[in-house]
């Protein structure tokens, strides 16, 4: 069973070899092996070969072709700050004034910004692995986009006074999540990971979720699978729970879930839907190897027995996270076989 | 009526209706109410009741903001000229240099604010130096770093050490934000690790125990 198979196989709730494990590796490849932050995210050659050299040190079952929350509202128009060892933040919003949304374009991803480098990362990321092993491309939610465009807290007040108006700019950076991950299967990515972190609960209430977010996430989804993505794969920050019932009618099939939330709390609210969790990300920078293999045994009894389980962090793993805690919970993965 | 005029203000305010929120106040103050009154029996009132409802409920940033705004609209009717002075102590705020987030640290700041603390705002992707500046200028009692992103715990780590190195150990130092409640207050070399926004001023009650302050 390669790791394609295994993560095919856990999705579908069959039996595996192994659990299959996924630690969310980004920016953490380019430390691990002496590259800039800086260049990693610009460079789609240097984030393939960072992506092929960390799978190939750790022995997980995933790439990811993902750069930073700030890809596609540098692409629609807004402008970045970057430095050489933190992500890029948004120095000017391309919807800094709402009264020009209807000015905006759904960006070409072949031309714009630097979707054309996560294309070309995507595309190495295939050529050299195949069918072997799960290629993880990312696009942003819509809300995480909405707000990535217009800032945090105009995108919050204006979701509140207007939300007419911000349901558009909501069906906006739908279009662009759609475009996008289409680009990205057309290159070679097998699933686009939907990054949606604003989304939950601890920034606007479940109601908002069913009201605004439900109804574009179904639409990016269905887009997504009939475009060819292997599966529909979602991750919201934080204490989920409460949405976690939206998620089968979102058409989600790999449910990423945060440190916070209890694994069995999740596994009966989602029955039918795989779970990839839950590791707190800054247990990779501060914990030791013994503790990692602690809290990823105590996953592995809880949801492997059940199957429909994939090993993994709550979130990112910092890119200064230690490599052998990352290392560590690989191999919790093995001493399952 | 007054009492249902309150009640009224109060329900505005957690609805985070900002215009509903100034008309009640300004009812109320035209009733004969001064403003310090409709600060403590509103206001206050209000942010009590919120604290609570984000504790047994769910926290969310949007119901905080929305109410915060509506606060904000209420003391700006209230003190055309400019806000009353504080009741509170002084808090020093910010996000620290290399974290450009700051929607966790502007909530905070509007919470304090509401609860009749100073606060001095500085900034976001602040350096430390600035930072301890401010705070022994202003008078800061305390100082709150709120950080999105893991890699400044190693500058979280050293705000107490820069104080004592200048004498400041009378400074409380709190952390908080999606990243850096993930850590212990030990492993960040703080005081405190607030959970949420509402943590962090009861721990500011209780550390100082500083009841407000009636104004003159």
């Amino acid at each position: 069973m390669n790791s394609l198979q295994r993560i095919q196989a856990a999705i579908h709730f069959e039996q595996t070899d192994r659990v299959p494990v996924i630690p969310q590796v980004f920016a953490h490849a380019a430390v691990l092996v002496g590259k800039t932050l800086g260049a990693y995210i610009r460079d789609g050659e240097t984030l393939a070969q960072c992506q092929l050299k960390a799978i190939a040190h750790y022995g997980y079952d995933a790439v990811f072709a993902l750069m930073d929350a700030g890809l596609e509202t540098e692409a629609v128009g807004s402008r970045l700050l970057y430095r050489n060892d933190i992500y890029p933040c948004v120095e000017r919003y391309a919807l800094d004034n709402i009264r020009d949304l209807d000015g905006l374009v759904v960006p070409d991803p072949n031309l714009s910004g630097r979707m054309p480098e996560l294309l070309k990362a995507a595309s190495i990321l295939r050529r050299e692995l195949r069918n072997e092993v799960l290629i993880v491309g990312c696009v942003l939610g819509p809300m995480t986009l909405a707000m990535q465009l217009m800032g945090p807290e105009k995108a919050l007040f204006l979701a509140a006074d207007e939300p007419d108006l911000f349901g558009r700019v909501l069906d906006f950076a739908t279009d662009v999540a759609i475009s996008f991950g289409l680009a990205q299967i057309e290159a070679g990515v097998h699933t686009p990971f939907v990054f949606d972190p604003s989304a939950s609960p601890a920034v606007v209430p479940p109601q908002f979720f069913r009201e605004f977010l439900l109804s574009r996430l179904k639409r990016l989804f269905s887009a997504l699978k009939s475009g060819g993505s292997l599966s529909n794969w979602l991750h919201i920050a934080g204490p989920a729970e409460t949405i976690f019932p939206y998620y089968p009618e979102a058409g989600v099939e790999i449910a990423n879930f945060d440190y916070c939330v209890n694994p069995m709390r999740a596994r009966k609210l989602l029955p039918e839907t795989c779970l990839n969790g839950n590791i707190k990300p800054l247990s990779f920078v501060e914990a030791t190897t013994g503790d990692i293999s602690a809290e990823c045994a105590g996953l592995l009894a809880q949801l492997a027995p059940g199957r429909g389980y994939i090993l993994s962090s709550g979130c990112e793993i910092p890119p200064e996270a230690k490599p052998e805690n990352v290392a560590a919970m690989v191999s919790a993965s093995r001493a399952k076989e | 009526m007054n009492s249902q005029a309150f009640d009224r203000l109060i329900k505005a305010l957690l609805d985070g209706d900002q215009s509903v929120a100034v008309a009640e106040a300004v009812d109320l103050r035209n009733a004969g109410v001064d403003n310090e009154q409709i600060i403590i029996g509103g206001i206050e009132t209000a942010m009590g009741k919120l604290e609570a409802k984000c504790t047994v409920e769910q926290f969310n940033l949007l119901e905080i903001m929305l109410a915060g705004r509506a606060v904000t609209g209420v003391i700006k009717a209230l003190y055309p000229d400019g806000p009353p002075p504080a009741t509170r102590e002084t808090v020093a705020l910010a996000s620290l240099e290399g974290d450009v987030h700051d929607l966790g640290k502007n909530i905070v700041k509007t919470v304090l604010l509401a609860k009749g603390y100073r606060v001095v705002d500085c900034g976001k992707d602040c350096p430390l130096e600035t930072l301890i500046d401010k705070a022994e200028r202003e008078g800061a009692r305390t100082i709150c770093i709120s950080g999105l992103i893991t890699s400044i715990m190693p500058l979280v780590r050293q705000v107490v050490p820069m104080l004592q190195i200048r004498g400041l150990t009378g400074i409380k130092v709190l952390a908080g934000g999606a990243a850096l409640k993930q850590a212990s207050a030990n492993s960040l070399n703080v005081h405190y690790v607030a959970d949420s926004v509402f943590d962090c001023v009861r721990y500011l009650e209780e550390s100082t125990g500083q009841a407000p302050v009636q104004s003159q």
